[in-house]
């Protein structure tokens, strides 16, 4: 492992991965250092994807700004424009109907199903179980339908809109009995495949143990959301967010870092996530969804953390006549990747993708920071 | 119908490259082919990623420059007939990266893809729905069927 590896003379064999590579969805590049097939140094690099966002959103009005950062990722694209209105409130101090958070709520939980059916759906594939694949494929169609029936759009909702939501995605009652109806059959689906994949032993035993993460290493590395939560640190920004605060749901925690508890961790945190929107829908209060009498000031510079699926999320900008100043964004991924490295290493080299992927990385929002000289 | 074509017609091979778009695009189509709502492999179409078992290429993204060396060797290893799809507002035109800026445009987007390779179909959307994935390929069959 790290602490007791070889210097690198005796690492003979290098197995470079990528760009564009098979396995991989987005393009990344590893570099796998083995010895007698046994992974003992792992280096990942990005770089390929950089659209330098944050410079083009430098002097743009806030709200053309906040729509772009929506682009940003196109897995948790409401996450990313939910904190970027968020850091305008607060620099703004800007009061949001209840209703509008609630409904913000409910949007964020629902991307977070999404997310997590699909790191279940991309897991069982390259672990090779189709059928465990196709079934969470299957449920996740569900809350895509939900999304584009709130959003209307599959991918980008656009809904949070500076004071509030867009009218678009308000709540009627109609939309609310869709939403519990689907809700408990995703509930039931969830559960049944829960069920499936802890009784079946074969699959158990092959990703029991894979690509372990220590909770020490986990903490040195700044490891955020369930994959750090996989290893039983009980850390979840919800807890201490004022929007969640009306909400009762429990922190998920797994004890041994590896894959399986990776795995079950996503399954657990997606009946926490349902309880969480069936709250929202039972409590929903009645009023406005937007609000739009406040004044543009000038702020300094503003920070804004939400947790999304992936783990904290960080926005930050200051606002000057009303149009972005040097923003900074840092998505979970990027404090992942020491996570990736690490679960790579003293694990076999065809597991290599898996190590990778329980990380749930989403290299195509993180590729932002690079500075790329081309020569 | 030529023997070729007849044999074609029975296993579309798409490659799906991806230069730096959001990735909401990609998960649709990788969707749009795997998972068991849409399922594009219903038509006799298949996802792969190797270029030379390719007839069709599904290009989404603007690419950025690293990816644009890369596409045309991707491009240029596919063997005729060949079809190009770019797939969704990024590909088709820039998108939001190419168009809106600020004080600094950026320099990375070496974009849209018709500007490094020959687009024959196009998708638009943002990002694009599976269904306009469907009807798009399914549409663009007959004309790699007839080269
Ligand atoms: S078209 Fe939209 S969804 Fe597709 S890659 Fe571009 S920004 Fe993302």
């Amino acid at each position: 492992m790290l602490d007791e590896k070889k210097p690198r003379e005796t690492i003979e064999t290098e197995i470079p991965l990528g760009t564009v590579h098979p396995a991989a969805l987005e393009p990344y590049r590893v570099r796998l250092f083995v010895e007698d097939e046994i992974v003992q140094e792992a280096e990942i690099t990005i770089g390929v994807n950089h659209r330098g966002i944050e410079r083009i959103m430098e002097g743009l009005p806030v709200e053309k700004a906040n729509a772009l950062t929506e682009k940003v990722c196109g897995i948790c694209s409401n996450a990313h424009i939910w904190n970027s209105v968020r850091t305008a409130e607060l620099g703004l101090g800007i009061e949001i109907p209840e209703r509008a958070s609630y409904i913000r709520i409910i949007m964020g939980e629902l991307e977070r199903l999404h997310s997590h059916f699909l790191y279940l759906g991309h897991g069982c594939e390259v672990l090779a179980h189709e059928t465990f694949s196709m079934r969470a494929f299957y449920l996740r169609e569900s809350i895509m339908d939900l999304l584009f029936m709130i959003g209307g759009n599959r991918v980008q909702y656009g809904c949070s809109i500076i004071g509030g939501v867009r009218p678009r995605c308000e709540l009627t009652d109609e939309r609310i009995r869709t939403l519990r109806e689907k809700l408990d059959a995703v509930e039931k689906g969830a559960a049944d495949f829960a069920d499936r994949v802890t009784s079946d032993t074969v699959f158990i035993s092959r990703i029991e143990g894979v690509g372990v993460i220590p909770q020490k290493q986990a903490l040195k590395l700044e490891v955020t959301g369930p994959t750090l939560r996989a290893t039983g640190v009980p850390k979840d920004f919800r807890t201490i967010m004022p929007d969640y605060e009306p909400f009762d749901f429990n922190v998920i925690t797994q004890q041994d870092g590896d894959v399986k508890a990776n795995l079950m961790m996503r399954v657990l945190e997606i009946f926490e996530s349902i309880k969480i929107i069936r709250q929202a829908l039972d409590n929903l209060p009645k009023g406005p969804v937007v609000d739009r009498s406040w004044e543009m000031v000038d702020c300094d510079t503003v920070h804004s953390y939400i947790e999304v699926p992936r783990g904290t999320l960080y926005h930050s900008y200051a606002l000057e006549d009303g149009r972005i100043r040097g923003s900074i964004i840092r998505t979970p991924s990027m404090s992942n990747i020491g996570a990736m490295q690490y679960a790579c290493i003293g694990d076999h080299v065809t597991d290599a993708q898996l190590c990778i992927v329980q990380c749930d990385p989403c290299f195509t929002c993180t590729d932002r920071a690079v500075e790329i000289i081309r020569r | 119908m030529g023997i070729k074509s007849f044999s074609r017609k029975r296993a579309i091979h798409i490659m799906l490259v991806y230069t730096g778009g959001c990735n909401g695009c990609d998960i649709e189509i990788v969707n749009a082919v795997l998972s068991p709502k849409y399922d594009i492999e219903q038509y006799n179409v298949f996802l792969t990623w190797n270029p030379r078992e390719a007839d069709i290429l599904v290009v989404t993204g603007p690419v950025t420059r690293f990816n644009e060396d890369p596409l045309i060797k991707i491009y240029e290893s596919i063997p005729d007939p060949k079809l190009v799809v770019a797939a969704g507002a990024c590909a088709v035109m820039g998108g939001v990266y190419k168009n809106i800026h600020g004080d600094i445009p950026s320099e990375e987007i070496m974009g849209p893809v018709d500007n490094v390779i020959p687009v024959d179909a196009k998708i638009p959307g943002c990002a694009v729905r599976p269904k306009d994935i469907l009807s798009g390929v399914v549409a663009s069959l007959p004309v790699l069927l007839d080269k």
